[in-house]
């Protein structure tokens, strides 16, 4: 099996290989929904670069590093193990594939580099039940095959962040430490945010919650920007509720190209709805797709683009939602008959 | 917030409107206000009931109040045995009705509750056979009014008085006919309430359930489950479509779509043979289906708001409307498979989305509220529209009748009177004309009537609050939320005086979506052919006879109703943002500001 794997239709969504986002894309692509072209270096893939005995090197290192050690000393002892990463991996066995493989999908999009996304997608990361959102890298606005392998192994790297290590210091997840790496086209992101497929409020599943902010998606995800937030009725489609906010700042592309930028918002844009509503109304479409073909309550981000809806709208990616999927539901009116329903109705809502 | 009154003013403060005095003439002792009721009424909250009765009642007027404070109350405190709420009470204040729910003993909560369940059992057991036979009673009493005759009594009577051996008079006829028209119409009510609050109550428990189980959902999704049924209530206005494609058939289309008046129009329709059979339809269709009132938000609450039969130009402007959408290749049908088609979707896509155990008790009370529904709906065909059209109409007849033999100047100066005065007025014109002689009449009536003209119009020019006395901490009688759409969040809004800063109105979302545009504010009927296309239609309420006028405007605001109401319902229907129970946008905004409706939130902004 390739070690460098496309996302389409056909793809197994294997976490095993692929790790939680990739494997989420993979779903996205199953489910026939607009995503970027993307593909994935896979868990066996980082195994070959990094090699056995670097792997074994870099186990020992991080298992000196003591949990409950200052946090001043537990990033200092990251940094160490994760230049060491960069370093060892400067010749590694992929490069060439790493690069064709880019190579294609620039000539799929059209573009001599085209920018891309590199994200970490770690095994046990994003499953069910489990939520280590935001734990490792992504780096956005990325072009050159040079920069790409250079964002790879930071990825790889960033399995030994200080967070990462504090982590798994405490047990988790168990296992061989390895990850995957997915590489997906840059959506120029005019909007962008989260939605999920229950209220995570109220655990509500006839709705689709979405948030949203201008430009790129981080500053949300991040915590740092407060969205505006739509709820959607799933069965109906009308959006019940909608609290726009003014939103000052936007991350969005750096000037040069590559990387990002924060910037602020002029007015009256600034307090404009960052979606409309028929961008809405295509991502709670998509959104329920998607929790069709899971079978199970989703999560995920988007970004919308310049241009029309429903074309405009793309899902970066989704995996299953962690908060309220534990839980049973809890029914309302068990095997009540309809006649005690409404005398239950009836004398309940005198108390 | 520190500053918002915990309490509205007591009903025995309310002082009289300048003029008014001696108001309470107008209405029964039992209906008002006494000093030694004042204690208990003191301690209750009550509202006025804009949703039934947003005008001063004219005395004669009186009874519609009556018959549903008796039917209703006996009903829910009597016979269902209805847990948690006796009736609801009224007084009638300034002229205007107040309304009370009284809750029933907590004590009984439990036995009542036994006996509901065995008795409204039998009636969802046997729904559709009790409604059939509910038919029955109804419109046998119907023809019973109908067939009365309230004409002026003869110089000399029928030959058939004697050779039939009738052995009484038409005097005598006159005086049982107006105490038969008056029982009959109470008797009426009583079957109104056989059915309604057990229809309320099984749909208001489909939508307590839904609320639960999907927090977020709307009471507009709620009710696409559960409507869609092509009932009598929409049967006048798809005549009226019907008899346009007839026009167009019969190749007389350009006639009716520049005919001015209905007389008219008949007239010269009346010289072809393809206009005189449209006619003859026309007068076919229009009994019993153009009994139906233009009266907006109660029809039949008031005895001047007259049915489309006796004011043809009102279905006429209709059907010019539709006869124009027909000749521009539009389609005019509703379409109902379509709905019933999104009805299945709709609730199929939120069954699946409940857990395992719920979901044969959600078919079970979906289907309980669909079968109750057709009643909820079609009851004001019968009741309000036909039974009530019909009493008002003979009502009227009586007053010509009485007017032209001497008891009032005018016909109208009958409903100054309360009914009680009324039978009075027929025993004086009667035994005068028994005996040949001059009856007290209008000599007598006269300076009654013109002091209570006088304080009618001192009545008309007040403005009565939105609700008096100790509002319960929180609202939850159901049928106050569901009928009138008042909320713990309403009484609040009133108590804080929001919306009076005059740019902002609340009221209830009736149907999704955000809209701007011209306001225009339609108060009656008549004032329907003057909106223009795009313009926010802003009224006290609507009417299902006002149909043909939602295909030219972009949102509607009503005063009154929740999200039942028939404003909500249609806009739902065509897809148009609705706020409804907004409680004075009628008084708020003036024709021509530009509003926003937010149908979402159930706000009503006035832009400029």
């Amino acid at each position: 099996m390739s070690v460098i794997r496309w996302i389409g239709p056909d793809e197994p969504p294997d976490p095993t290989q692929l790790g939680g986002k990739g494997a989420g894309l993979a779903r996205l692509a199953a489910a026939g929904l607009r995503a970027p072209p993307a593909f994935v270096i896979t868990v066996d893939g980082y195994r070959e670069a990094v090699g056995r005995r670097l792997a074994a090197e870099l186990e020992r290192a991080a298992a000196t590093i003591p949990a409950d050690a200052p946090s001043a000393e537990l990033e200092r002892a990251a940094a160490t193990v994760r230049a060491r990463v960069v370093e060892a991996t400067a010749h590694h066995p992929l490069r060439e594939d790493l690069a064709d493989a880019y190579a294609r999908l620039s000539e799929r999009v059209g573009e001599t580099a085209a920018p891309v996304a590199v994200r970490s997608s770690a095994v046990g990361e994003d499953a069910a039940g489990r939520s280590f959102a935001g734990e490792y890298d992504t780096q956005l606005w990325v072009r050159g095959a040079d920069d790409v392998d250079a964002c790879v192994r930071a990825c790889w790297a960033s399995l030994y962040t200080a967070r990462a290590v504090a982590y798994r210091a405490r047990g988790e997840p168990a296992g061989e430490v390895a990850m995957a790496v997915c590489v997906q086209q840059m959506v120029d992101a005019r909007s962008a945010g989260v939605f999920m497929t229950l209220d995570p409020a109220n655990g509500d599943r006839s709705t689709v919650v979405v948030e949203s902010v201008w430009g790129l998606g981080g500053p949300l995800v991040g915590g740092e920007a407060t969205p505006d937030r739509f709820v959607i009725d799933k069965v109906t489609g009308d959006i019940v509720r909608r609290e726009v906010v003014s939103k000052p700042h936007e991350l969005g592309r750096h000037s040069s190209g590559r990387g990002t930028e924060r910037r602020p918002v002029p007015t009256p844009r600034c307090d404009d709805p960052s979606l409309s509503d028929a961008e809405l109304g295509e991502l709670a479409r998509m959104a329920k797709r998607v929790e069709e073909h899971a079978g199970a309550p989703q999560d995920g981000e988007f970004a919308v683009a310049a241009g029309e809806p429903p074309d405009n709208v793309h899902i970066l990616q989704c995996r299953p939602e962690t908060a309220w999927s534990r839980r049973a539901q809890r029914p309302v009116a068990g095997r009540r008959s309809a006649l005690e329903s409404v005398v239950s109705t009836l004398t309940k809502e005198s108390r | 917030m520190t500053t918002t009154p915990t309490s509205f003013e007591s009903p025995y403060e309310v002082a009289t409107p300048e003029g008014a005095d001696g108001w309470e003439q107008m209405y029964n002792w039992y209906h008002l206000r006494g000093e030694e009721r004042r204690a208990d009424d003191e301690q209750r909250f009550w509202f006025h009931d804009r949703l039934h009765h947003p005008r001063v009642l004219q005395p004669y007027d009186e009874i519609q109040c009556e018959c549903w404070w008796q039917a209703l109350g006996a009903f829910n405190t009597r016979i269902l045995a209805m847990p948690p709420a006796y009736g609801v009470d009224q007084r009638i204040i300034n002229g205007y009705l107040y309304v009370s729910p009284v809750p029933a003993d907590p004590a009984q909560l439990q036995a009542r509750a036994e006996l509901f369940q065995r008795r409204a059992g039998h009636y969802y057991d046997n729904w559709d056979a009790i409604y059939e036979e509910w038919k029955q009673k109804v419109t046998a009493r119907l023809r019973e009014i109908r067939a009365m005759d309230f004409s002026p009594l003869p110089d000399i009577e029928d030959e058939s008085v004697v050779f039939d051996h009738r052995g009484y008079s038409s005097g005598y006829r006159m005086i049982q006919d107006f105490h038969r028209l008056v029982v009959v119409m109470y008797e009426t009510y009583q079957y109104h309430f056989e059915m309604l609050n057990l229809g309320y109550a099984a749909y208001l428990t489909l939508f307590q359930f839904c609320k639960q189980a999907f927090p977020n959902i709307t009471d507009q999704a709620i009710s696409r489950m559960v409507g869609g049924l092509h009932v009598d209530l929409y049967r006048p206005d798809d005549e009226l479509k019907r008899l346009s494609k007839e026009a167009v058939r019969l190749g007389i289309n350009d006639e009716v779509a520049s005919a001015d008046s209905a007389d008219a129009l008949f007239a010269r329709l009346r010289e072809s043979d393809a206009g005189r059979e449209w006619v003859a339809d026309w007068e076919r269709t229009a009994d019993p289906w153009f009994l139906f009132s233009t009266d907006p938000g109660h029809p039949g609450g008031y005895h001047d708001s007259k049915p489309w039969i006796e004011d043809p130009d009102v279905p006429l402007a209709a059907v010019r409307e539709y006869v124009a959408r027909l000749r521009e290749g539009e389609e005019i049908d509703r379409p109902t498979a379509q709905v019933l088609a999104e009805r299945e979707r709709i609730a199929g896509e939120y069954r699946k989305l409940l857990p395992d155990e719920d979901r044969e008790a959600f078919d079970e009370m979906l289907e309980l509220a669909r079968t109750v529904f057709v009643y909820i709906e079609e009851h004001n065909i019968y009741i309000e529209h036909w039974l009530w059209a019909t009493f008002w109409r003979k009502s009227r007849d009586l007053a010509a009748a009485l007017s032209a033999m001497g008891a009032f100047d005018a016909p109208e100066d009958m409903f100054l009177l309360r009914r009680s005065e009324v039978a009075e007025a027929i025993y004086d014109i009667v035994a005068a004309w028994s005996v040949g002689s001059r009856p007290r009449g209008a000599d007598y009536w006269r300076p009654i009537i013109a002091e209570r003209r006088r304080i009618y119009e001192a009545l008309k020019a007040w403005d009565p609050p939105p609700a008096l006395g100790p509002p319960p901490e929180e609202v939850n009688e159901p049928f106050t939320v569901m009928l009138w759409g008042i909320t713990t969040d309403q009484v609040a809004a009133w108590l804080s005086g929001a919306g009076e800063d005059g740019k902002t109105l609340q009221g209830q979302a009736g149907s999704p979506g955000v809209v701007e545009g011209p306001a225009r504010i339609v108060k009656t009927v008549e004032e329907l052919d003057d909106v223009q296309h795009g313009e926010v239609l802003i009224c006290p309420a609507t009417s299902p006879s006002w149909s043909p006028v939602f295909s030219r405007v972009v949102a509607t605001v009503s005063d009154v109703g929740g999200v039942m109401s028939h404003a909500a319902i249609i806009c739902r229907e065509y897809g148009l943002p609705a706020v409804v129970g907004t409680g004075g946008a009628v008084r708020s905004i003036a024709t021509g500001q530009r509003v926003r409706v937010d149908g979402d939130r159930g706000i009503v902004t006035i832009l400029e």
